[in-house]
């Protein structure tokens, strides 16, 4: 009987001991970036060059985008409007606790949202976040936020990847610390380096599968590439599909593709001339042939967008064709004043790998129409702060919002990140009337008809919205195959 | 009429000389083939883009990655262009841009050189410090930070080429001169009254020119490795334009599945530049220089 009860003994405790090791964090999840904001980067999700391969990790959201993108409880758990959804009332999640001990409560929700409508910060956020006239705390756990207009999608704003939880009073130092309530801590910020997080172990949605997560510094795509194959990093998430077929064929790696509501573009400043004026705009954009870039450069996997930011997906989305016309692009160029063409430059960097191939395969096919494109290399370290915005001719690559943040983020005329300096005041109107506008079919009018504007008068052109090619080590488990910021990164393991 | 056949008799040795001097070169198999290689790249790129069988800039989707066949002899790239009608054009431009380079080069470097050596003192110990400090800046830096300022343009390249890979020349060319400078000829013309620039034409650039030529000659094949460099990196040669380094720095990624599209402009930038340096080499031994120590031998 005495040996029996040994042997359950030690039987139980090594029941006990396995299960605890199963669900100890351990393993490292290696990742990169591509430092492509140079001495800027940062850790404050709100400012431009903030670091979000980090931030995702580290804070989170009231609200996040589930698997459909649609919202969904994180550190709210309900919420409701009044009649006009003029007022909406956010319940809090209770015991949660920020990686400096301090709880997660109603003066931080507060803190944090009106942080980012602070015009001493500017941050690109702030456009769409304006609709907030005050934030009430009701109690340490309710929240009330009055809008100064209607807006029936409320919600969906909250979800933008960079509205994050950060601790009441920690604006100064939160670029440096990235203290939030996420799976993972800051342990070491080396931007230019290997910034280490490690597992928060009191998560509140369960301790997080890795020990920590390296995030590395790596500027060139093909680096990247490199990288993964030879194990520095354990994912990329901007393979170009030209190269599937190195990591179909390989047991080490596992691909998914996911459609998303991601772009690439190629920016006119309408400020600039010739680009001031509409036609010329107009005319390269019809000069592009999309699906051609499409097949070119994404080997078709994308989906073609007719100048419209708004991703495949979103219920406003404007669904239209735009095939390539050449002769109406040298109509419009000899309307504006140039019947022999134009000639400009445009400043690709490898940071987006495709840059470089959307630039040659536009060279190529709006020569037709008697534009000469010539193509400039520039470093990747600091493009987005020496090139875009910058140069009159740029490349851009924009992550999926919902409509209303995309609309107003990139076009409207006091944007921050209005990247074309485009300024319409029929565009800002649809805005405008589209979040008051409770009635759906009357928003969604209102928000295609903004689309309409850009179709006419954008200075960007979008040919489409990539489906992403994201190869992991084949150690990698339980990653969500979802856009970047709906994966749920407390779930991940490293065998 | 007597100065005129003198004349004539002076070009007629040149001639003869350079004939002389060729003909040592392809004596042997290594500057044979070094010749062969390098005049195999310079007709090439003469008459590339009448013999090539596509347009090198003609994109389809249609014609992505495929294989080497009858119709593209070396496959196409990613984009559907012919890889051997990219090819053939690729060494156009790195030649241009770096034979003229190296003539810059070796003009500023050479000449600076002779001139530091000859009148020596202050003069030579700040020029030389200056030459230190550059040789000690890494080129390929120097040059990324030129192209970030000035674009990507042969103006600007050719140029800056050619200063970077002169500072080399500048140390050869001042060594070079000090072995002649005590040499009874030098003094003599001196003693004589003439001027420095007379001593630099005519004494001592006749005596420095086989060491600096040699020297020039090697600095080529590394400038065309320097330049490859550059547009490997992005900032060589602007697309489409057809250019080794560019073709390669394009295809790297696709090399496990879609070889024909790197192989070709890596063979092309090899070869030209293992016949640059063997045709250098030969070139010095014709000469009777020893291009370790730069000297007569």
């Amino acid at each position: 009987m005495k040996y029996i009860l040994k042997v359950f003994s030690v039987t139980f405790m090594s029941l006990i001991l396995s299960f605890s090791i199963a669900n100890a964090s351990s393993g490292v999840f290696k990742v990169s970036h591509d430092l492509g904001f140079g001495k800027d980067t940062n850790l404050d999700a709100i400012t431009k060059g903030r670091l979000f391969q980090v931030v995702i990790k580290t804070q989170n959201r009231l609200v996040r985008p589930d698997m459909n993108g649609v919202p969904s409880p994180s550190l709210s758990t309900d919420w409701n409007a009044n009649s006009d959804a003029t007022e909406w009332t956010f319940n809090l999640r209770k015991g949660i606790y920020f990686h400096d001990g301090s709880a997660f409560d109603a003066p931080d929700v507060k803190y944090s949202l009106m942080r980012a409508k602070d015009p001493d910060i500017g941050s690109p956020v702030r456009k769409s976040l304006n609709v907030v006239e005050d934030i009430e705390v009701i109690d340490q756990h309710t929240v009330k936020m009055k809008l100064s207009t209607s807006f029936a999608d409320f919600p969906l704003l909250l979800t933008d990847y960079r509205l994050r939880m950060i601790p009441e009073g920690s604006g100064d130092t939160i670029g440096q610390t990235g203290v939030g309530t996420g799976p993972f801590m800051v342990d070491k910020f080396d931007p230019e380096g290997t910034t280490i997080l490690k597992a928060n172990p009191d998560y509140w949605e369960g301790a997080p599968g890795v020990a920590e997560v390296h995030v590395i510094a790596i500027p060139d795509a093909q680096a990247r590439i490199q990288a993964l194959l030879t194990g520095q990093i354990d994912m990329n998430r901007y393979v170009p599909f030209n190269q599937k077929k190195i990591f179909d064929s390989n047991s080490k790696f596992t691909t998914t593709v996911i459609p998303t509501g991601n772009w690439r573009g190629v920016v006119m400043r309408t400020d600039t001339a010739p680009f001031d004026n509409p036609k010329v705009r107009k005319a390269f954009r019809l000069a592009v042939d999309r699906q051609e870039l499409v097949d070119l450069v994404m080997g078709g996997a994308a989906t073609v967008s007719c100048d419209t930011p708004v991703m495949p997906s979103d219920q406003y989305r404007l669904q239209m064709d735009c095939p390539q016309n050449i002769s109406k692009a040298k109509n419009l160029l000899r309307e504006a004043g140039f019947p022999n063409g134009i000639e400009l430059t445009v400043y690709p960097a490898t940071l987006e790998p495709t840059w470089p191939t959307i630039a040659e395969v536009v060279q190529q096919q709006v020569a037709k129409a008697g534009i000469k494109v010539n193509i400039e290399m520039v470093p990747s370290k600091g493009y987005w702060n020496e090139v875009w915005m910058k140069k009159p001719v740029s490349m851009t690559r924009w992550n999926q919002r919902p409509a209303d943040t995309i609309l107003h983020e990139a076009y409207h005329s006091g944007a921050k990140w209005n990247e074309s300096y485009f300024k319409n005041a029929d565009f800002d109107k649809n805005l405008a009337d589209a979040r008051s506008e409770l009635d759906f079919n009357k928003r969604k009018k209102a928000y295609q008809n903004a689309q309409m504007t850009l179709w006419e008068q954008s200075g960007t052109m979008i040919p489409y919205h990539v489906s992403r090619l994201v190869v992991t080590s084949s150690k990698v488990k339980n990653l969500d195959a979802v856009d970047h910021f709906s994966i749920q990164w407390h779930k991940v393991k490293v065998d | 009429m007597e100065n005129n056949l003198i004349t004539e008799d002076i070009q007629k040795n040149k001639l003869e000389k350079a004939f002389e001097i060729l003909k040592t070169m392809a004596s042997k198999p290594s500057g044979l083939i070094g010749l062969t290689i390098v005049l195999f790249h310079v007709v090439l790129a003469l008459i590339s883009p009448y013999i090539a069988p596509y347009d090198y800039k003609a994109i389809s989707p249609n014609t992505m990655l495929l294989a080497p066949s009858a119709e593209h002899w070396f496959g196409t790239d990613s984009l559907g262009r012919d890889v051997f009608t990219r090819t053939i054009l690729g060494g156009r431009t790195a030649l241009t841009v770096t034979f003229f380079g190296s003539l810059i080069a070796l003009l500023w470097g050479g000449l600076l050189g002779i001139f530091c050596g000859l009148v020596g003192g202050k003069i030579d110990d700040v020029v030389m410090r200056v030459v230190d400090a550059f040789l000690s800046i890494p080129w390929i830096l120097a040059m990324l930070l030129i192209v970030s300022l000035l674009g990507t343009s042969t103006e600007v390249l050719i140029p800056a080429l050619g200063f970077f890979y002169g500072k080399g020349i500048v140390r050869v060319a001042r060594a070079a001169t000090h072995d002649v400078i005590a040499k009874d000829f030098i003094v003599s013309a001196r003693a004589r009254g003439h001027s420095n620039m007379s001593i630099i034409w005519n004494e001592i650039i006749p005596n420095v020119r086989d060491a600096i030529l040699v020297e020039g000659a090697m600095r080529w094949s590394w400038m065309l490795l320097g330049f490859s460099s550059l547009s490997f990196l992005g900032f060589g040669v602007s697309p489409p334009t057809p250019d080794w380094g560019l073709m390669i720095s394009n295809a790297r990624g696709l090399m496990s599945f879609a070889y024909w599209s790197v192989i070709a402009p890596i063979v092309g930038l090899s070869s030209l530049i293992i016949g640059i340096n063997l045709t250098a080499d030969a070139f010095a031994k014709a000469l009777g220089i020893d291009r370790s120590t730069k000297a007569p031998v």
